[in-house]
């Protein structure tokens, strides 16, 4: 106990925090997973029937296609939307122009601060048949107008374009801030040897940005299976089956049925899920070694 | 072991011991935080549509009730999504002594012994036992197998219809439209002939929200939207029945040919309603009631205007019927943890006698309406209320509007009541719609054959369990 004492005043400092985790993160997830194992009643006692809402979600195949579609739609936003803000941060740091890289960089960031219900009005109406600048352009150029939202080729696509669109800009500006902490002396030091500018990005900036690159793939790989606001927003009866994650199937059974075993289970599989994908990702990546 | 580390094995222990604790407290306590004073009547209720237009206008409904029942009342009306609030509210152990909600939301809620059998208390009550107050057919709607009520109507349900711009039909010189190839001139002409006179090729003929609500047009072929039940009990659902595949064909020529707004499969019923108010569509499928407030909008907007809706019959059947969906009913209801049941029940008598009825309706007065002389007079705020604070037209039929009802509304509402039948939708039925729609779409848009769709509709569904036949 001579530690507790000895650090006191940090621990009496913490326990707010803790507390607040305590009641509003690590109660309710433990509460969670009781109801997970009953059946639940809206007034009375819930009754406790072992694994029987687990083999529920097991056994229901819309779990196993949204599933399919939560892996597809999140790994493609994983993907693209991992590797394509690089492609733009080093493209702007190539810029020499002060005043256009700001302005882009402006221009890029800004999706990132509306909310998805702003972003999907935005594309539904841009998108839309009647009226929808997309589709005006492709009539001006003789083409007929294309309901994007409603034909199931092209939904999946959507979700993943709207989503890097909206956070390219964010990401860029990780990687930039990252580009500007790069020691000037390593590229003198090319320069002196050398090395051309494409040679300079392959093998000091690429190598530079590695730890940023870490923690930007974890921290989209912690929100692959939690992908919900977008798709709830965008999603229609039509394309549905084509995009309906496993955070809606949990809203779904969870509100809209109320069916409260069903969802939490169904809820601490996505859990499990990520906590098993973070911990690979993390071994594969070595994200505790130094790059 | 290190004694630091036996230290963080301890508050780890704990942790989990206190929250395991905290987890496995019951909600079900003694709470008694609340209750009633004996003598003091209050009341504590929980609705989405019945109160005031705004929160200020709610804090006067409640002033309103107070003045006319002598009973203290705190309304909880949630901005959005209120099942759910309903659902969420009742799990935690909030209490109510009087909850709004449709049929469908009821019959969960019987299932699971949440609300109180109330089938005495109406027998016992000279108003709600009233067949001219509330009709025995409408009492049929809600009764349980086992004969017991555990709801009280809130109003009159309306049901849902084709709403066409009856001015547009004058004007084209079109007669109201009875076969499904009618209507398919009605929308060419609407779409074609420039009914609103600017010049641009901008009208569409008909626009719906989804498949809400195509049954006025399933009606041709005598088919259902939802479940229905044969004499074996068996349940099946119609639109996935080969008998639906001419509708569906119907509707992918509409799509193909721009008739049908090309949004529908999209649109919210508010993106519907703006297009049918700003003049850039001649027919929706809605509610009777919006008929009148159709014409209610467009008429304050602009005294002048020619804007005319008419609710009309959907398409005849084979046998000559039009079969139209009557809408869930609205229902007041008690729960087993209500505090004060027996003022809850004094309530819902005041709000089926006249008092009620000019509240529910007229809204407040001195507010809504002024009343002088026995002389009932809108103000400017009532008259944007258009007449409905969560009743547009009660189930008394001994009350009479003293305004008189929108313009439009009465015609439309005897339609409904000659044609519409109640939907049969169970606990299955927001599964089956997610298949139903999938397909019906898909023929809808002529992404494949209205045949093909039906066939693999009603497939899925018998694979699923959802339908037996």
């Amino acid at each position: 106990m001579n530690i507790f004492k000895k650090h006191m005043t940090l621990y009496l400092m913490i326990a707010p925090v803790a507390i607040y985790f305590l009641l509003f993160a690590y109660y309710p997830l433990a509460r969670g997973l009781m109801i997970s194992f009953q059946e639940f009643r809206i007034i009375g006692d819930n009754t406790y029937i072992g694994l029987q809402n687990y083999i529920t979600v097991l056994s229901d195949p819309v779990f196993w296609r949204v599933l399919v579609n939560t892996l597809l739609i999140g790994g493609g936003i994983l993907l693209i939307g991992f590797s394509f803000p690089i492609l733009v941060a080093i493209s702007l740091n190539e810029v020499l122009k002060v005043s256009f890289k700001k302005f882009t960089q402006m221009v890029i960031y800004l999706p990132h601060l509306f909310s998805w219900v702003i972003i999907g009005g935005i594309w539904i109406y841009l998108l839309s048949p009647d009226g929808g600048l997309v589709n005006e352009i492709i009539k001006v150029f003789g083409g007929e107008p294309i309901h994007f939202f409603t034909q199931e080729k092209y939904a999946k696509p959507l979700m993943v374009f709207t989503a890097i669109w909206k956070d390219v800009g964010f990401l860029c500006i990780l990687y930039l801030a990252a580009i500007v902490g790069i020691s000037p002396t390593l590229y003198e030091a090319a320069k002196i040897d050398g090395a051309t500018r494409w040679q300079e990005i392959r093998h000091i900036l690429i190598p530079q940005l590695y730890p940023t690159m870490k923690v930007v793939f974890l921290l989209n790989l912690l929100g692959v299976l939690k992908i919900f606001d977008q798709i709830f927003i965008m999603r229609n009866p039509t394309i549905a089956r084509e995009v309906d994650v496993l955070m809606v199937y949990t809203y779904e059974k969870g509100i809209l049925e109320f069916d409260m075993g069903v969802a939490t289970a169904a809820s601490f599989f996505v859990i499990f899920a990520t906590l098993i994908l973070t911990l690979i990702a993390r071994k594969l990546l070595r994200f505790d070694e130094e790059a | 072991m290190r004694k630091d580390t036996r230290f963080k094995y301890l508050i780890i222990a704990i942790l989990v011991g206190l929250i395991m604790i905290l987890a496995a407290c019951n909600d079900e306590g003694t709470d008694n935080e609340g209750e009633a004073t004996e003598g003091d009547k209050s009341l504590r209720i929980l609705s989405n549509v019945v109160g005031g237009k705004t929160p200020e206008e709610n804090e006067l409904f409640v002033e309103e009730i107070e003045r006319l029942t002598d009973i203290k009342v705190e309304l909880v009306k949630p901005p959005a999504d209120y099942d759910q609030k309903l659902l969420t509210a009742m799990s935690s152990g909030e209490k109510f002594d009087l909850v709004l909600l449709t049929k469908n939301l009821m019959d969960i809620l019987v299932d699971q012994g949440v609300l109180t059998e109330i089938s005495d208390q109406i027998a016992e009550s000279d108003i709600l036992s009233d067949t001219t107050v509330i009709p025995e057919k409408e009492w049929d709607l809600i009764e349980y197998e086992d004969g017991n009520y555990y709801g009280v109507f809130n109003k009159f349900e309306g049901g849902t219809m084709p709403i066409v711009r009856q001015d547009w039909m004058e004007k084209l010189n079109l007669q109201q439209p009875e076969t499904l190839e009618d209507f398919y001139n009605v929308f060419k002409a609407f779409k074609e002939q420039d009914p609103d006179g600017n010049g641009k090729d901008d009208t569409y003929g008909l626009s719906t929200a989804g498949l809400y609500d195509i049954q006025g047009f399933l009606s041709a072929e005598g088919v259902k939207y939802k479940y229905v039940y044969n004499e074996e009990g068996e349940r099946t659902i119609p639109i996935a029945s080969e008998a639906a595949v001419p509708v569906l064909e119907w509707f992918a020529k509409l799509y193909e040919e721009g008739l049908l707004d090309p949004n529908f499969a999209t649109n919210e019923t508010s993106q519907m309603r703006e297009l049918f108010l700003t003049d850039r569509v001649g027919m929706v499928t809605y509610w009777d009631a919006w008929v009148g407030l159709f014409n209610n909008i467009r008429l304050e907007d602009d005294p002048n205007t020619e804007f005319k809706a008419k609710g009309i019959p959907g398409a005849v059947g084979p046998e000559g019927d039009i079969i139209l969906r009557r809408g869930d009913p609205s229902l007041w209801a008690i729960p087993v943890n209500a505090e004060s049941p027996g003022v809850a029940k004094e309530f819902l008598e005041f709000w089926h006698s006249e008092k009620g009825n000019v509240l529910s309706t007229l809204g407040i007065e001195g507010h809504d309406y002024t009343l002088t002389d026995g002389k009932y007079e809108l103000t400017e705020i009532g008259k944007e209320h258009s007449m409905d604070h969560g009743v547009v037209v009660p189930n008394n039929t001994n009350w009479e509007n003293p305004i008189g009802s929108l313009p439009g509304v009465e015609e439309a509402q005897e339609i409904i009541l000659e044609h519409a039948t109640l939907e049969t939708s169970t606990e299955d039925w927001p599964e089956a719609e997610k298949i139903v729609q999938n397909y019906a779409f898909k023929a809808m848009m002529g992404e494949i054959p209205a045949k093909e769709a039906v066939n693999k509709m009603h497939e899925e569904l018998m694979d699923a369990g959802l339908i037996d036949y």
